[in-house]
């Protein structure tokens, strides 16, 4: 069967939309006035209440605060939710704090608060229109579709590898954990994939199985550069028990969105808060998520490692050619998310062997972290320990750090224990920092150690 | 992991907690009377304190090991539990 709409074109349901193991259940997407997308543009002349522009009704634009001379970012939201939802307005405001950009929230939630498979087809026409708008931006404003970035979370990825698809030259697309259901081993003409944009970056929040995992994000790489967070399946924070999920520092909606699907929700978090850390979120190139906690993928390479989220297209030139590239990183259990990787070799001193944990500190001008635990098991004199530790603070020139060691066992015989050599690699630029130590310290008293 | 998370006891970061003995980082905490408390990690050197006290639930946290909270004192300042100061390294403070 098959459907047609003026302005946007017609759409079929045979295979590959309908009819395969992936798609079985056959669905034409609805009317276009039926779902009727919104676009809510921010602008940094109005940064708190948006003004609504149609393609359709295309003088709209040129009577609103769009501007031809800077970039347009569409953000796409995804299934059950909506556009005036807040961490789209949110991420525009963000946006606007540090840059000047067309900001436009995209609103079909008429057409994502239906059946999941209604709505994975209804994608199709709100890609169509998204593309349809950026062509009025062609025709009648002369604006170079490069100059326009999507980012589309779950559903709105898909929405947004459908505007790429129709309207070729788009200059980036980013995929907030690109939904699984119905999208993920399908071909690249349904769903999201590096040929949909100039540049497309991926970051994957939920990859495991929908079945049995209730996973809802996409799990394969599917972009230029595809980053996984803490593995790309289970994010820290969204382990909390039910009670402390639902009353959220953000109120019961957002607790209750994050009791719904903490994982899938955190790639948007993610991406918000890369915005205002340029220099975090550093993403390492690796095979798994296990071989990124040894240290055959440490430290950035000499050119430097991707930063995921808002500043990833900072290397786009390199990762042009044909292959996938996964990259892995840690980030914090609550906002802000980001972290600093670097690793840690210890060598300790002392009288005898302990068993407990031992922990270090990082101090800098740019500050001290917390104490990030380092050994746990026995403390051996004259042995030396490698660990990663993921900092919240960027110390860019460690200039000592702070060694301490514990057993929560009352021994009477008062070991002491030390740190004679202490060495941290910055995960950034791969620079080593050597501190020496030559006293021992009885346990929960912190030991400094200097440059040597 | 989950064998050991409990509703009551070792709680994460980030869960609601009544009593800084249930959480794994040793501080249960709230911004004001009125906000529900969660557990969080502990301060460190440099940071906001609030000294170890006998109370589950603090404005600030206690310091982490090794660090002493620089806080004077008061009679009032520990009834109110508002007595912050700044964590300091012990042996700092010994000198």
């Amino acid at each position: 069967a098959e459907v047609c709409y003026e302005r946007l074109g017609c759409f079929t349901d045979d295979v590959p939309w309908s009819g395969t193991v992936e798609r079985p259940i056959r669905k034409l997407p609805w009317d276009p006035n039926k779902i009727d997308t919104q676009f809510l543009l921010y602008t940094r002349e109005n940064t708190n209440n948006y003004q609504v522009i149609s393609a359709v009704d295309s003088t709209t634009i040129g009577h609103s605060n769009f501007n031809t001379n800077r970039m347009t970012r569409f953000i796409v939201h995804g299934f059950i939710d909506n556009g005036e939802e807040a961490w789209l307005s949110d991420m525009c405001k963000r946006l606007l704090t540090v840059e000047d950009v067309n900001c436009i929230c995209v609103d079909w939630s008429k057409g994502s608060k239906c059946q999941y498979t209604q709505a994975s087809n209804n994608i199709r026409v709100v890609g169509a229109e998204i593309a349809y708008f950026v062509n009025v931006l062609m025709d009648q404003y002369g604006y170079s579709p490069a100059q326009v970035h999507i980012i589309g979370h779950s559903l709105g990825a898909h929405v947004a590898g459908e505007a790429g698809k129709r309207r070729s030259g788009i200059g980036r697309i980013t995929g907030l954990d690109p939904a699984q259901p119905y999208f993920q081993d399908t071909p690249i003409e349904v769903r999201l994939d590096k040929t949909d944009a100039d540049f497309v970056d991926v970051i994957h929040t939920d990859s495991a199985p929908t079945i049995p995992y209730l996973g809802f994000g996409i799990g394969p790489a599917i972009g230029h550069i595809d980053f996984y967070p803490n593995g790309g399946e289970e994010m820290p924070g969204c382990g909390k028990n039910a009670l402390s999920q639902i009353v959220d520092l953000d109120g019961i909606w957002e607790g209750t969105r994050d009791f719904v699907a903490c994982n899938h929700l955190r790639s948007y978090k993610y991406y918000s808060d890369s915005i205002i850390y340029p220099d975090g979120f550093l993403g390492y190139s690796c095979t798994s998520y296990d071989a990124f906690q040894t240290e055959n993928c440490f430290p950035c390479p000499a050119g430097g490692c991707p930063n995921m989220g808002h500043y990833a297209d900072k290397f786009k030139d390199r990762y042009k050619d044909s292959s996938f590239v996964k990259l892995y990183l840690n980030t914090a259990e609550a906002k802000d998310f980001a972290l600093w990787r670097y690793k840690v070799t210890a060598t300790l001193s002392g009288s005898k062997k302990v068993t407990g944990y031992a922990n270090i500190a990082l101090y800098g001008n740019d500050g001290n972290t917390r104490q990030h635990q380092i050994i746990k098991g026995t403390l051996k004199p004259d042995n030396t320990y490698t660990a990663f530790i993921d900092t919240e603070v960027n110390i860019r020139t460690v200039t000592k750090v702070k060694f301490l060691w514990n057993n929560n066992v009352i021994n009477p015989t008062f070991p002491k224990i030390g740190a004679s050599a202490i060495t941290v690699q910055s995960g950034e630029t791969g620079e080593e920092f050597h501190f020496c130590g030559s006293e021992t310290v009885r346990e929960e008293v912190l030991q400094t150690l200097t440059a040597c | 992991a989950s064998l050991e998370r409990g509703l009551i006891f070792n709680l994460d970061t980030g869960e609601l907690c009544l009593q800084s003995a249930q959480c794994k980082s040793g501080c249960c905490q709230r911004d004001s009377g009125l906000s529900l408390a969660r557990c969080v990690p502990k301060a460190a050197e440099l940071q906001d304190c609030s000294p170890q006290s006998l109370y589950g639930v603090y404005y600030k946290c206690p310091c982490e090991s090794g660090l002493t909270c620089d806080a004077d004192r008061s009679i009032v300042g520990s009834i109110t539990n508002t007595d912050f100061g700044i964590c300091r390294d012990k042996r700092d403070m010994a000198r």
